[in-house]
C-alpha cells in the first residue's frame, strides 16, 4: 500500500460510493426491464468507470473486499478505520 | 453467496453522541419495519418466485437492506460512542445498556428483540409480493 492519505482515500470512496449507487439504481431497473438497451449500454459505462476506479483504490487505499489486497507482504485487510469507524467517514 | 464491501454504502459521521435518539433508532435495525427484517424478507422469498425479473429484484434489494443495516448500526455505534454509564443512566437508552451495555442488538424501540413473526414469507407469488408492499409502504 503507498503512503496515500487519509483524505484521499475518502474521496477515492465517495467516487466508488456514488458510481455504486448509480450502478445498484441502474441493476434494480434493468431487473424489472432487462430489454432496455439504453440502460444496459448505462449499465456497462458504469461498470467500465467503477472498475478504473477501484483498481485505483485498492492499489491506493487497501482492499475493499476479501479478493482485493494486493500488497504482497502485509494483509491490509484487517487495517482499520473500518467503515462504520467516524474517522473512515 | 455474499462478499463484504469495506465502506458504508452512505457515509456516518456523527459529532455529538445522543444515547436517547440511539433508544429510537435502533428500532430501524431490529424493529417490526427495521431493515433486519427487510433483508430477511427480500432474500428468504426469493425462491418461489417463478421469473428471473422478480427473482433478481429480491436478491439485489435485499442484499442493499444489508447496507442498509450496516449503515443504521454505524449510527447506533457513533451515537453511543464515549458516553459515561452516568450519562446513560439519566436516558431511555437505560434499560438496552444493561442488558447489552453499548454492544449493537437488533432490538425493537420497545425492547422486543428481532423477531421473524414481523416477515411473511408463504411460498406463494402474490401473497408474497402483497407482504413486500405493505412492509415498503412503511419504511425500507
Amino acid at each position: 500500500m503507498n503512503q496515500h492519505n487519509h483524505s484521499n482515500c475518502f474521496r477515492e470512496r465517495e467516487k466508488l460510493r456514488a458510481i455504486n449507487f448509480a450502478i445498484q439504481e441502474t441493476v434494480l431497473y434493468l431487473d424489472a426491464y432487462p430489454c432496455h438497451p439504453e440502460a444496459l449500454c448505462y449499465y456497462h459505462a458504469l461498470i467500465e468507470e467503477r472498475e478504473k476506479l477501484l483498481a485505483g483504490y485498492q492499489k491506493n487505499c487497501g482492499p475493499m473486499t476479501m479478493y482485493g489486497n494486493k500488497s504482497r507482504d502485509s494483509w491490509d485487510w484487517v487495517k482499520g478505520p473500518w467503515p462504520w469507524e467516524p474517522e473512515a467517514n | 453467496m455474499w462478499t463484504y464491501e469495506k465502506t458504508l454504502q452512505y457515509p456516518v459521521k456523527i459529532k455529538n453522541p445522543n444515547p436517547k435518539l440511539a433508544s429510537l433508532i435502533v428500532s430501524q435495525l431490529g424493529g417490526p419495519d427495521g431493515e433486519l427484517a427487510a433483508s430477511m424478507r427480500y432474500l428468504n422469498q426469493r425462491y418461489a418466485m417463478p421469473w428471473g425479473e422478480v427473482t433478481g429484484i429480491l436478491t439485489d434489494v435485499g442484499t442493499e437492506e444489508l447496507a442498509h443495516l450496516e449503515m443504521v448500526a454505524a449510527i447506533l455505534y457513533q451515537l453511543t460512542r464515549n458516553v459515561s454509564e452516568e450519562e446513560i443512566s439519566k436516558t431511555p437508552f437505560a434499560p438496552y445498556f444493561v442488558d447489552h451495555t453499548t454492544g449493537i442488538y437488533p432490538v425493537a424501540a420497545s425492547g422486543v428483540p428481532f423477531d421473524m413473526k414481523y416477515v411473511g414469507i408463504k411460498g406463494d407469488v402474490i401473497t408474497d409480493l402483497n407482504e413486500d408492499l405493505a412492509a415498503d409502504a412503511t419504511i425500507s
